[in-house]
């Protein structure tokens, strides 16, 4: 052990310096911009949103999210798989936009996996239709999966009653959170247009079949 | 535990900025970083991974300097807030020589605080520590909030809540706009230095 005198110098010395590190008076030393530089993969951004989002909710990582799946649905928009899986990130996002600290949270799996997947389609041009369509429905499934898991915990605790009902609130009022009616109903509209896709690509296949 | 190198005179010091989600744990090392980052010749490094073994934080490393003969290194983490990277927090906890507690000053986060607060006993117990014998100092962040008419609790009712017992300096701050981070930092270095050099030398 130092002698206690020695030990006083060390606080002393350790004050001045930190005062001399973090002086908060005069002009503030700018720190230099981030470097912008074109993404190199298309979803680039859309990665570090995603693990932006799965460290922490932010209201910047959420309008993040929306904002680079709008942007990549303009770039894919004749891909109808990549399409579906977009709006798949878009249905969680706005699930973890309105549900925030209570969010499910088997919604991150989903989501890391949900993009996982969409990456590994757009990094793989050559990669057959019909695997892209398999990965789509597992998926999809997640999805699926996630939405009762939602819907059973939102069931209610039936108790006896000790007053009577309050009155409902008005429709306008439960507007603040994503309902299970909300959530079976875009899953609903997914599956639709999951099945029409795969009507209208079985059609192409007939038609290119008899061409040839 | 400390690293000290008594050969080469260094000592390694690491502090960990823990609390809820989302209550102001990166901003707070943003700050220092973006306002002091010239001074300190340092890189933030923030590392967000993803797969079967997760690790998240942010780390920012700078020296300090020869002090009294010994090259004092600073190491600052942030564990993520999230109640589901408890492995990661715990981990992270590894080694710690001193905790800035990052509370959230907002009305609606008063049993978050309390909850992550007993998240740091008990994973410091898992490393045999008390959290009332470590170099600790609380941050009460957001208070600027109060400005834009959001509710916040006051510092009476943070200390009684979270405070009461371990008596912890504390700092109403926040990290948005740079109040008492600074100051909240300093303390914590001085006081981490003081313990490490207490127990080891």
């Amino acid at each position: 052990m130092d002698h206690p005198s020695k030990f006083d110098q060390l606080n002393s010395e350790l004050e001045s310096r930190l005062d001399d590190l973090f002086r908060e008076d005069g002009p503030v030393p700018a720190a230099p911009p981030p470097p912008k530089r074109a993404p190199t993969q298309p979803l680039e951004e859309l990665k570090k949103t995603v693990l932006s989002i799965d460290w922490e909710i932010t209201p910047e990582a959420l309008a993040g999210l929306q904002e680079q799946i709008g942007l990549l649905k303009v770039t894919f928009q004749r891909d109808k798989v990549i399409s579906m899986f977009l709006q798949i990130l878009g249905a969680l996002g706005q699930y973890i936009k309105t549900s925030r600290s209570y969010v499910h949270p088997s919604t991150f799996t989903v989501l890391n996996s949900v993009f996982a997947r969409l990456d590994e389609i757009v990094s793989s041009p050559t990669m057959p239709e019909e695997r892209k369509r398999k990965l789509l429905q597992v998926e999809m499934a997640g999805y699926q999966e996630l939405r009762d898991k939602i819907m059973k915990r939102r069931k209610p605790i039936r108790v006896a009653p000790v007053e009577p009902p309050a009155p409902a609130p008005p429709a306008a009022a439960s507007a603040a959170g994503v309902t299970p009616e909300v959530l079976a109903q875009a899953v609903e509209e997914l599956k639709r247009f999951i099945r029409a896709e795969l009507t209208r690509f079985k059609d192409e296949l007939r038609g290119a079949s008899r061409r040839g | 535990m400390a690293f000290i190198n008594l050969k080469s005179k260094v000592i390694q010091v690491k502090i960990v900025y823990y609390g809820p989600g989302r209550g102001g744990k990166t901003t707070s090392l943003e700050y220092i970083y973006r306002k002091f980052q010239q001074r300190i010749r340092a890189e933030m490094v923030t590392i967000k991974t993803h797969g079967d073994r997760t690790l998240f934080f942010d780390f920012l490393p700078f020296d300090i300097g020869l002090i009294n003969g010994y090259n004092i290194k600073i190491q600052l983490y942030t564990v993520p807030g999230q109640v589901k990277y408890n492995a990661t927090r715990r981990l992270v906890l590894r080694g710690v020589d001193g905790i800035v507690f990052v509370a959230d000053a907002m009305a609606v986060r008063r049993e978050k605080n309390i909850q992550s607060l007993r998240n740091l006993h008990e994973n410091l117990a898992s490393y045999k520590k008390n959290l009332a014998a470590l170099p600790l100092v609380i941050q009460y962040n957001k208070i600027d909030l109060v400005e834009q008419g959001i509710p916040i609790l006051d510092v009476e009712l943070l200390e009684l809540d979270l405070n009461r017992d371990l008596k912890a300096p504390y700092f109403a701050a926040s990290a948005l706009k740079g109040i008492n981070v600074v100051a909240s930092l300093k303390k914590i270095i001085s006081m981490s230095v003081a313990s490490v050099k207490n127990e080891f030398l």
